[in-house]
């Protein structure tokens, strides 16, 4: 188990301590029961496909990743290398969920699996990736999702 | 991230969270959030664990149907498995390990390494069907090969659009730490993190290599290159005291 108590004090500080935009509102959408819902992936880890750009420094743009993206396409480009990467290179499920979501379409607990998900760059100013996001959630709908995930990492 | 979740959500679309840092997630109040207690890097625990994902994933999911938010914050009850070190993992054999020296030894012993290695990390790509190697665009004794030209004195240009000459090298550094850490995990033993990192930055050439890199360029005068090398190269929990 590691939490916070077991990071060198300096990045445990830092990390409990970032800003935050102060928001405004408390949306809060429903829905229909999972077994209905579209779920879609849209993580924060810095993942790209093999051979398009990494993110560079603290883009704060997002990638895209086809569901048909094999597993040995997938890269993590965040910035940070204070966190494990080993886990995620046997397993991308460990970061990028898509063959557990997969399963939970085929077992009907959730209704599909979005044909699209993406990744943005967490270290990166949330107020940056503001627009890139709202604009994300157009493209969003139009593939029929009404439910994301949002894995950091 | 949470602030994905305002976003997103203010614009008609309910979104779920995880969580591994609880202090920051209780600061950015998402309309909802799954806390896991598990290592940074591991949102969704164990590699290799479909049924403990999928109690992770499903766990999450499940507050899409809850009523009771804005904001729902809830805990995830199962710590990793995978966190515990496995004793009958070995690391792989190099022979007599070089923990610091001149920079031109440590750039000599990192080719090697990588020469060394590479039946291990066949033995990954075969167990596995995948490698994470390739940031750079660069085979990894390029990597290494790179790398070592950095340690010897030398700036070589970026061998990539796109990349500046510090990015390459980053990159390059990333390449050279995924490969030796797919091979050292090659085979039936399942390692933690910690066994394989302090495997490789206490054990290797490769590690001694790039702690040598990132203390050289901490004095250039470049300030890009000052910030990648004291950030981006080796992580906080492994770098060395000066002296």
């Amino acid at each position: 188990m590691t939490r916070l108590t077991d990071l060198p004090p300096t990045q445990a500080k830092r990390l409990a301590e970032l800003e935050c935009p102060d928001f405004e509102t408390r949306p809060w959408v429903t829905g229909p029961a999972l077994s209905q819902r579209r779920v879609a992936i849209v993580s924060s880890a810095g993942l790209v496909v093999r051979g398009e750009m990494p993110f560079r420094g603290r883009d704060p743009d997002y990638r895209v990743i086809s569901a048909a993206t094999k597993a040995e396409d997938l890269l993590i480009s965040h910035i940070s290398i204070n966190f494990d990467r080993t886990g995620f290179q046997e397993d991308r499920n460990v970061v990028f969920p898509l063959d557990r979501l997969n399963d939970l379409a085929n077992e009907d607990v959730i209704g599909s699996v979005a044909a699209t998900h993406y990744s943005f760059m967490g270290a990166t100013d949330p107020v940056q990736m503001e627009p890139h996001a709202r604009e994300l959630a157009g493209r969003l709908k139009r593939d029929r999702v009404d439910a994301v995930i949002l894995p950091p990492v | 991230m949470s602030a994905l979740g305002h976003y997103i959500e203010e614009e008609g679309i309910a979104t779920v969270a995880i969580s591994l840092i609880r202090p920051q997630t209780e600061n950015t109040e998402p309309p909802r959030a799954l806390w896991v207690p598990f290592e940074l890097g591991r949102p969704f625990g164990p590699p290799s664990d479909p049924a403990f994902q999928k109690r992770v994933i499903l766990a999450a999911l499940r507050l899409l149907e809850r009523e009771d938010g804005p904001v729902l914050i809830e805990n995830f009850p199962e710590d990793d498995p995978r966190a515990q070190p496995d004793p009958a993992w070995q690391p792989p054999f190099i022979p007599t390990a070089v923990s610091a020296g001149p920079a031109e030894t440590l750039a000599s012993r990192l080719e090697t390494e990588i020469l060394l290695l590479i039946d291990a990390h066949e033995h990954w790509i075969g167990q596995h069907g995948r490698t994470t190697v390739g940031l750079s665009g660069l085979s990894v004794s390029d990597c290494a090969r790179y790398v070592a030209d950095w340690l010897h004195g030398r700036v070589p240009p970026s061998l990539r659009d796109g990349f500046s000459a510090p990015l390459m090298l980053r990159f390059a550094v990333d390449d050279v730490k995924a490969y030796c850490l797919e091979a050292a995990a090659a085979g039936p033993a399942k390692p933690s993190s910690r066994q394989l990192g302090d495997w490789f930055w206490s054990g290797t050439g490769a590690g001694a290599a790039i702690h040598a890199l990132r203390a050289a360029q901490l004095a250039s005068e470049d300030d890009r290159l000052k910030l990648i090398a004291g950030n981006f190269m080796v992580p906080a929990a492994r770098v060395r005291s000066a002296g």
